[in-house]
């Protein structure tokens, strides 16, 4: 009985939560003319007009180009990071723990502000696509240091030891045992970020250069003078880009890790 | 076959007491030694600067008389046994014991022999390809073992490897570390707690106090002529007797059990003696020798322990194999071969 309950109560949270994401699918196959759900009959041809729109087009490479190059950088410096704060850190660990992840603990706004004047003071501006990559590791790499300190934690120092014993120099103590027991926890933190880079909005809105607006600034841009179901495709679309990447990581890599 | 000579070796860890303090130490080719102590008493310490994993402080660590102190642990050629075992979770059995073959960049196909030859050595051949969560703690063990010896070490490092076993696992496992440590012919320093497992295993066991070494000997020296209480009590029971200088026989002590030969001590001082519950023999009352009263019977099947008091409050504790039915309150008389009684240094 009360387990039923409990079930019940789950299903409508989910529900809950899940609702407006079935209402943007929905209203992606709209025949109709306007952004309304349940949809005026069914049809694709927003997804043909999507798919003719340029502008989109280049928006969600330009966010697929973003993700993937902030997520290579996110994993590399947030993974060092994360070894650093568990095996070197000392008494510093709480203050480097704190630093790696201040992005997520302070409002995206102020960081953006913040990022925007010290990329004009140092001169490098918001010409390039340089300071957006910046704030796509900064706001990625909490997500990256978290997932891999937890699996270090897990890490038995006596498995380096170990392999010291049997005659592994550091960097093969890294690559052999190190590297592949933190993996999990790197992939983990590799899909986090891909995802929140997809996602960001505030810090992509001040440092985009001209002509590399990412996917949420130009939904956003569009939505301020249109209100067609073209936006619900684009954004049905990059739902599943989302999941296919996630899908795909966790099948290609993922699935290595569960052999122990 | 190698030859261990630690010479006052000392570990001082930042700012603390010395972890390890000055121990001189010769181990011949080939043996089995134990460092036995309490915990917190410096065996890990002295281990893990065999290994090279910890800086020595001062002192010297010699191998076949080549000073090894600045040789880091990858070059040092040991085979460490840790006492989860340490086993790579990526890697299965046969991975586990290739890793230090590929290490030295040894051919393909001698790798293929020699992990084979290992896996027969400790019984695994069948579990070759298993990963190491899926084998129980004997099973790890071995594969420890095995990844350790596989690289052919100069010496065998254990710490405390069965200390995660249950008792009838850690039984075997004592014969099949012993067993196979004699095959291979290995030096090999092994660490623990339990006095049983030194004993039984060791041709040499060193008994560590506070970072020194308080005896070295072989388990039976140890046993049976500790020097001092602290040694005495750590490898086994034994009854402490503090007893006056006998006015009557000179250079003797007196003892419930008669005047004892001992070494002097001062004018008015009193020498501690050591003398084991197996020592004593118990008879019912009206049989030659010292009156006691049963305290407390603790009988165990195969042998019964004894605690009897003496007329003059001394207690004693007698074990012996059940011959006679006693009972709590039973006047009994005890006796003992004299040459059984240890004198014992003072420590300070
Ligand atoms: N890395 C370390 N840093 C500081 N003190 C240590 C360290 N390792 C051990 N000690 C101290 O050195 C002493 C000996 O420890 P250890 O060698 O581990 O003893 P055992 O193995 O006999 O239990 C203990 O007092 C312990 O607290
Ligand atoms: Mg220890």
């Amino acid at each position: 009985m009360g387990r039923n309950v409990l079930n019940i109560y789950c299903l409508a949270v989910y529900a809950f939560l899940l609702a407006p994401i079935f209402v943007v699918v929905g209203a992606s196959f709209n025949a109709g003319e306007f952004l309304t759900f349940p949809p005026q009959g069914l049809s694709l041809r927003w997804y043909f007009t999507f798919f003719e729109n340029e502008v989109f087009l280049r928006a969600i490479g330009t966010s697929l180009w973003i993700a993937a190059v902030a997520t290579f950088f996110s994993v590399i410096i947030g993974t060092m990071a994360a070894i650093h704060y568990v095996n070197f850190a000392g008494r510093y660990k709480e203050a480097v723990r704190v630093a790696a992840l201040s992005p997520l603990l302070l409002p995206e706004i102020l960081t953006a502000i913040a990022l925007l004047f010290f990329l004009y003071d140092i001169g490098i501006g918001t010409t390039t696509m340089f300071g957006l990559l910046v704030g796509h590791v900064l706001m990625t790499l909490p997500f990256v240091f978290m997932n891999v300190s937890a699996s270090l934690e897990a890490y038995d120092t006596d498995w380096s030891m170990a392999a010291r014993s049997l005659g592994a120099r550091p960097f093969t103590r890294f690559r052999r045992i190190m590297l592949p027991l933190i993996k999990p926890g790197m992939i983990g933190g590799a899909l986090f970020s891909f995802v929140i880079s997809f996602d960001i909005f505030t810090i992509s809105l001040l440092l985009k250069s001209i002509g590399t607006a990412t996917l949420p600034i130009q939904l956003f841009d569009y939505l301020k003078t249109n209100y067609t179901p073209e936006a619900a495709a684009v954004s049905t679309l990059s739902i599943v880009a989302t999941i296919t990447v996630v899908v795909i990581v966790e099948k290609v890599i993922g699935l290595k890790m569960h052999k122990f | 076959m190698t030859e261990v000579r630690l010479n006052r070796l000392t570990k001082i860890y930042s700012g603390g007491k010395p972890a390890v303090d000055s121990i001189t130490l010769d181990i011949p080719s080939g043996q089995f030694v134990s460092l036995l102590g309490p915990s917190g008493c410096g065996k890990t310490t002295t281990l893990k600067m065999l290994a090279g994993f910890e800086d020595v402080t001062s002192g010297e660590i010699a191998f076949d008389g080549e000073d090894v102190g600045r040789v880091p642990a990858e070059d040092r050629d040991i085979g460490m046994v840790f006492q989860n075992y340490a086993l790579f979770p990526h890697m299965t059995v046969q991975q586990n014991l290739a890793f230090g073959l590929e290490m030295r960049k040894v051919s393909k196909a001698e790798i293929k022999r020699r992990v084979q030859a290992t896996l027969e050595m400790v019984q695994l051949d069948h579990l070759a390809d298993r990963y190491p969560a899926q084998l129980s703690g004997g099973q790890q063990q071995r594969v420890a073992i095995g990844r350790a010896l596989t690289i052919e070490p100069r010496i065998l490092l254990l710490d405390e490897p069965l200390a995660n076993l249950d008792a009838k696992l850690r039984e075997e496992m004592r014969v099949f570390i012993r067993d196979l440590q004699k095959r291979v012919g290995i030096t090999t320093v092994y660490v623990t707690h339990d006095q049983a497992e030194a004993m039984t295993m060791s041709d040499l066991v060193v008994v560590m106090f506070d970072g020194h070494i308080a005896q070295a000997g072989a388990p039976r020296e140890i046993y049976e002529t500790p020097k001092t209480a602290k040694v005495a009590g750590f490898v086994g029971q034994v009854n402490l007797i503090e007893a006056p200088m006998d006015p009557a026989t000179p250079g003797h002590a007196a003892t419930p059990f008669g005047p004892v030969p001992v070494t002097a001590p001062g004018v008015g001082e009193t020498v501690t003696l050591a003398l084991r519950p197996e020592a004593i023999d118990i008879a019912p009352a009206g049989a030659p020798g010292t009156p006691a009263t049963i305290e407390r019977v603790q009988y165990s099947g195969a042998i019964v322990d004894y605690t009897l008091r003496f007329a003059d409050g001394t207690a004693m504790e007698v074990k012996t194999i059940p011959r006679h039915p006693f009972a709590t309150g039973d006047a009994v008389s005890l006796s003992v071969d004299l040459a059984r009684f240890r004198q014992l240094e003072r420590e300070y």
